[in-house]
């Protein structure tokens, strides 16, 4: 048989509507035995929707998919395992309470009179472990292991199935450099061994690092396949976003003024009271600059902004906005020290979704004199200033204030609360990851509003996780690793490499209260 | 902007679903008495049919005419007292209501009542007439009423803002308290109702004057004949809701003042919610507790707020029920709770939780006791008939956003057909 | 002492069953908020099951006969009839949570309505009166053991363990601990219950093993229903003077409370269902009780109200829910619908 063209699996014009959008429209997709291929695509190019489709949790309005070159019908997940397909899911598939041994074996359990046989199952999950090199805890309940051991126990499920192909959607997402480096070496091993992989990213650096090729999707449409050895990272990006991307914010150099946000020797607990994410943390903002808290997810950077915003109580430790403590201020005395936020989450903290676009304007200043007369509302008044922000800011929706913003798209939904919390003109704007699951165009403007925030003397702190926003929009970078800040960095003299070394704990500075002294 | 028409309004389609609901339950409650008269020979079809009839029209029912056949028309007693049943079903509606506004489930409302119900009736039975004037005895007591149903209704509430234990167990919990802390309280009082010896666990209907008397001596109690040569040493009770002349527009029923007071009331709540920051802070707390928070406002303090106020709505129910005078109170409650409080709970979700819907559909389940009550006096069926009709309405409530969609669809479907 | 074991006992039984309803439910996904009124339901089920047959007069044959075995099979398949009518009432609840995705605790609320409503219309119509009873004056105490079943004469008085576990206990009792027993370990250690857990932890993750959610959230609820009708039976046949009246008193809602208390873990419920159960116990019958046997009634002595000690279950209940709430875990995903397009 000619290796060329030995697929394992051929997906042939697949298409699949969802009511208003089409998230894939003809889109083909073939997997050699033995490689490792990427699907590269930005956010809601339809990747995800696709491989849903291969791992049969959505049926496809038109097309096939064929296995080893029969044409199969792959209508359930159990379809999909019975053809050897397994898939690591973004968000991983883990039940919390159970062990990694019980998570592996769930859903392919060997038993005896219904009885659970797991002597046997342990035997087999050893053996994979040891075999791959992929190490875990087997008694160990998921919600107490890290990240990295989590995706492992993702993939010996699959190996466990006796996969063939495996699906790796966005992978590295929520791991540090070193466990990007580690998980990479797997997936090489994975393909020495004999299994496909297809592995779905929007990171060109970890793509031309491991795949052999790359096919391309943008906006629910197939733009093509390349060979990974033959290509540039340049090309990709073309290929991905359709025009040559700026990578680069316009701004000037910052000109920071006096200090802001002061914050000495924060102790933030964590949601689960047992140990403290935010470990004694000091920094300043100031007037004029933007200062970003880089790291790798769940490193404390949340509860930091929690501390700081009130959302979560501080355990110790001082935090003042121009020079007034509001360490143990409730929320609304911190909004009105001066703080604006632009929350992690939209939909949980940013917006009550049930409400209307003008209701939500008013989220925090509806009992202002200018919203409200003796506790009756003003909707004159309300509906006035809602007009002014849509208007400004550009916030489309399908029936102006009155729209109910459940029904908005994310970025209009997003561009609503920066509206918002930019109108309330105060001097120090918190701002989490304000560009997530955004599209170009709406990243750009956000992106312009935050520099436009601080040209007008305001001090920012922003929150990312996005290594591209934070070397492109911060005067500052501040790393956060395990709780503490491991670092501070200026974006004009580092490297991306050195900021990985920082996130991932391989490389830290002296203690900043050391240097103090 | 394309205008919508009259039935693609969200609003339209709520109480289309509603009204859905409502044939259903009935529907429903047909088949379970067809199904009865049908297995049951001393019924059997003819009298399934009564039974069905009365159930949809038993407010028009007047009784049996000289043949037997049952006789429909205008009947003021069932009309004054389906308006007098509604008050307390009216109050309990409101509270049930402002909680899921406010996104708690409010199922304490038996235990607010019955805190209401015990402490407007001390009140108006303790303080001597013969000192205040009644009218004022009639607002202290439903004061009185409001308050003490507002600290019942805010411990569970303070248990869900601080403990964040779920409001439903915790309410459930303080119901059965309440029931048996009534029973207590007017098991060692003096309210019990001695004057008219002929029933035993009930408490002194708050009209009766009590004399408190010194007779050869002994301090005893006595109704208006007082004893020869006894010692009047002070008056209470003759407290009674005024009728304002409603009596008489629907003779022969207990209709009183009440209603006027349950409907301003309800009127009051909706400006509450709709029209004031408080309103507003309320939904947004029920809407997403954690965009309120993260927007400053005080989401424990509402929630324990929120609780009160459903309390003293409840509260209110059970006095301006018991208040009216002519209504005796069972202090046995320890063994079941009233279903006035239970019944909150349909009531508000027919109304799709809008405080002047409550008002209408409080009548409407005022509406289905009467027709209980004439099924029990007028077949061998009983009033039960009616709490099936109510559950199953709940039970479809659960579920009303499918229905909605389900009528949506339909308009939707229509829409392609022109 | 045998007397307060045996009462205890007696109380804690039934709501140990129903609390393990509660978390077949729960773990499965879906907040059974309706125990009570499958416990309602299945009380009622089980006393008209047990009233018909006797009407057959097969029961009268049979105590005549001094053949107690058979009686004791009439009652286990009552208890077997009560748990078929709970889980089919509790079908009710699972379609509206499951297939239209309702308001658990709604569709909880209106089984908890439908069903003394139900039942006392067809009370009323059966017997005329608000409660049903077991039919004849003391044939339900036939269900009962007796010391006399052994040969034990009047006079004479079993040993401690017999007297505790064996007189005046009912065999249904000892049916709950073994149902109780086997349904904790099938949760545990079977295929079937390792895949119940998971849909009430992460209900996606399950579906992208292929389990059936649906399936399995069906079988929670319906196995809570089944343990819950029969429980209810068995509440009102040791403790409710075998007479199906629309109402068990909160019992349902104590379950609950139990379960939280529990943590959702077998185990944990079994020595929660022992505290209530043991303060029922008090609550019902302080004023017979002789704790160590010497003749005095301490706490009738004590004089405290009887509405106090009624009170107390459910004053212990919240307090008890006031200190254990920060550390309990509920399944993760109880109460939210199950939506397969959701990721």
């Amino acid at each position: 048989m000619d290796h060329e063209n030995d697929y394992v699996i051929e997906m042939l014009h697949i298409t699949k509507e969802f009511p208003g959008i089409k998230a894939n429209d003809d889109i083909t997709l073939q997997l050699r035995r033995g490689e490792i291929h990427a699907l590269l695509g930005e956010n809601g190019a339809g990747k995800s929707t696709l491989m849903s489709v291969l791992f049969g949790l959505y049926q496809p309005e038109k097309g096939e998919i064929r296995k080893d070159g029969k044409p199969v019908k792959i209508n359930n997940p159990n379809d999909a395992t019975a053809l050897h397909i397994g898939m690591v899911h973004q968000h991983f598939k883990l039940i919390e309470v159970f062990t990694v041994l019980d998570n592996i074996i769930l859903g392919a359990e060997d038993t005896k009179l219904g009885f659970v046989q797991r002597k046997e199952a342990r035997k087999k999950a050893e053996a994979l472990s040891k075999r791959y090199g992929l190490a875990v805890d087997l008694d160990a309940k998921v919600e107490d292991i890290t990240v990295g051991m989590q995706q492992r126990v993702e993939i010996l499920k699959m190996l466990y199935r006796d996969n063939e192909v495996l699906i790796f959607d966005e992978p590295t997402a929520v791991l540090t450099p070193q466990e990007i480096t580690e998980l990479m070496q797997i997936m090489k091993g994975l393909a020495k061994e004999g299994k496909s992989i297809l592995f779905i990213s929007h990171k060109l650096n970890e793509i031309m690092e491991v795949s052999d090729r790359v096919s391309v999707l943008r906006k629910g449409r197939y733009i093509g396949t390349v060979n990974t050895g033959e290509t540039t990272t340049v090309e990709l990006s073309r290929m991905m976003v359709g025009h040559d991307v700026q990578l680069v914010v316009d701004k000037s150099p910052a000109q920071p003024k006096e200090t802001v946000l002061k914050v000495t020797d924060l102790h933030v607990a964590s949601r689960l009271y047992k140990h403290d994410a935010v470990k004694g943390v000091s920094f300043e903002v100031r007037k004029g600059e933007i200062v970003c808290i880089a790291g790798i997810d769940g490193n404390g950077q949340t509860e930091l902004v929690f501390g700081i915003s009130g959302l979560e109580k501080c355990t110790g430790g001082k935090i003042e906005i121009n020079g007034v403590d509001i360490t143990h201020a409730p929320i609304r005395k911190r909004s009105e020290a001066g703080i604006s936020h632009i929350p992690e989450d939209r939909h949980k903290h940013g917006l009550v979704l049930d409400y209307t676009l003008e209701q939500n304007m008013v989220l925090q200043s509806f009992e202002e004199p200018r919203f409200q007369h003796l506790g009756f509302i003003r909707f004159g008044a309300v509906r006035k200033y809602a007009e002014r922000l849509i208007e400004e800011y550009d916030v489309r929706s399908g029936q102006g204030p009155i729209t109910v913003t459940r029904s908005m798209s994310g970025g209009n939904q997003q561009k609503a609360i920066v509206a918002r919390e930019i109108d309330r003109d105060l001097p120090l704007m918190l701002a989490v990851q304000p560009t997530r699951g955004l599209d170009v165009g709406a990243i750009e403007n956000i992106h312009k509003q935050i520099v436009a925030q601080r040209d007008a003397g305001k001090a920012v702190l922003l929150v990312s996780l996005e290594l591209d926003e934070v070397m492109n929009l911060s005067d500052r970078i501040l790393v956060m690793y395990e709780g503490e800040i491991v670092g501070e960095l200026d974006p004009k003299k580092t490297t991306v490499e050195e900021l990985g070394l920082y996130m991932a704990g391989a490389k830290r500075q002296q203690p900043k209260k050391e240097a103090l002294a | 902007m394309k205008k919508e028409s009259f039935l693609d309004k969200a609003g339209t389609r709520s109480v289309l679903a509603s009204l859905v609901a409502i044939l259903i339950g009935m529907l429903a409650g047909s088949v379970v008495i067809l199904i009865v008269g049908l297995t049951n020979p001393s019924l059997g079809i003819s009298g399934a049919w009564e039974g069905i009839r009365l159930v949809v029209g038993g407010l028009f029912a007047t009784g049996r005419d000289t043949v037997g056949n049952l006789s429909f028309g205008f009947n003021p007693a069932s009309f004054g007292n389906m308006l007098f049943r509604a008050v307390p079903l009216i109050m309990t509606g409101l509270s049930v209501a402002l909680g899921n506004k406010a996104g708690l489930f409010n199922i304490g409302a038996p235990g607010q009542y019955l805190a209401g119900t015990a402490a407007s009736l001390f009140v108006a039975l303790s303080v001597p007439t013969s000192a205040v004037p009644a009218w004022l005895v009639w607002i202290m007591a439903l004061l009185t009423g409001m308050m003490a149903g507002a600290l019942w209704g805010s411990i569970p509430g303070m248990l869900k803002a601080y403990l964040n234990i779920n409001e439903v167990l915790a309410c459930i919990m303080t119901n059965w308290i309440a029931a048996n802390a009534v029973t207590w309280i007017f098991d060692s009082s003096s309210l019990k109702n001695v004057l008219e010896g002929t029933k035993s666990g009930y408490i002194y209907k708050t009209s009766t004057v009590i004399n408190d008397v010194i007779v050869d001596g002994v301090r005893t109690v006595a109704g208006t004949n007082i004893p020869e040569g006894a010692q009047v040493l002070s008056t209470r009770g003759g407290v009674a809701t005024a009728k304002l002349g409603l009596d008489s527009l629907f003779t022969g029923s207990q209709v009183n003042a009440g209603i006027l007071v349950a409907i301003v009331i309800a009127v009051v709540i909706y400006i509450l919610l709709s029209k004031t920051t408080l309103g507003y802070q309320l939904k947004a707390c029920g809407a997403n507790r954690y965009a309120a928070r993260y927007a400053g406002i005080r989401d424990k303090r509402n929630i324990v707020l929120t609780m009160a106020l459903a309390g003293a709505l409840s509260a209110a129910g059970g006095a301006l029920y018991y208040l009216s005078g002519n209504t005796e109170f069972f202090w046995n409650t320890y063994q079941s709770l009233p279903a006035e409080g239970f019944n909150g709970i349909p009531v508000a979700l027919l109304a799709i939780n809008n405080p002047v819907g409550v008002i209408f559909s409080a009548t409407f389940m005022s509406m289905l006791q009467i027709c209980g009550q004439k099924l029990t006096e007028l077949t061998a069926y009983n009033e039960y008939i009616t709490n099936v009709i109510i559950a199953v309405i709940v039970y479809l409530s659960a579920f009303m956003l499918v229905i909605k969609t389900w009528i949506g669809k339909l308009r939707k479907g229509k829409a392609v057909e022109k | 002492m045998p007397f307060l074991i045996r009462q205890t006992l007696i109380y804690a039984v039934p709501l140990m069953v129903v609390a393990l309803a509660g978390v077949y439910a729960e773990r499965s996904g879906i907040i059974n908020l309706a125990l009570e009124g499958i416990m309602i339901f299945g009380a009622f089920m089980g006393v008209l099951f047990v009233r018909t047959v006797q009407e057959w007069g097969w029961f009268q044959a049979a105590y005549d006969a001094k053949n107690y075995l058979t009686l004791q099979g009439f009652c286990a398949l009552a208890m077997l009839f009560a748990a078929m009518m709970g889980a089919v009432f509790s079908l009710l609840l699972a379609f509206a949570a499951i297939n239209l995705k309702a308001d658990q605790t709604i569709g909880g609320t209106a089984l908890n309505l439908l069903a003394p409503a139900v039942v006392l219309f067809f009370i009323r119509i059966l017997a005329n009166q608000n409660t049903l009873n077991m039919y004849k004056d003391d044939a339900a105490s036939w269900f009962m053991l007796k010391k006399s079943m052994f040969g034990y004469g009047r006079k004479e008085e079993m040993n401690f363990l017999g007297s505790t576990f064996v007189d005046k206990v009912y065999v249904a009792t000892y049916i709950c601990i073994l149902v109780f027993i086997v349904m904790s370990i099938i949760l545990y250690k079977t295929r079937f219950g390792m895949r119940l857990r998971s849909c009430g932890e992460n209900p996606q993750a399950s579906a992208s093993l292929g389990i059936n959610v649906i399936g399995m959230r069906y079988a929670g609820t319906v196995l809570s229903g089944a343990l819950a009708g029969m429980g209810g039976f068995v509440y009102v046949l040791t403790t409710a003077n075998c007479s199906a009246n629309g109402d068990v008193a909160g019992f349902g809602f104590l379950a609950l409370a139990v379960m939280i208390f529990g943590n959702w873990k077998p185990g944990n419920i079994c020595g929660a269902a022992m505290l209530f159960g043991l303060f029922k116990c008090i609550a019902a019958s302080y004023s017979t009780l002789d704790i160590n046997g010497d003749g005095v009634y301490l706490l009738k002595n004590l004089n405290i109200n009887t509405n106090i000690y009624r009170m107390m279950p459910y004053v212990i209940t919240l307090v008890v829910l006031a200190f254990t709430s920060k550390s309990s875990r509920a399944p993760k995903a109880e109460g939210i619908p199950y939506d397969p397009g959701k990721r």
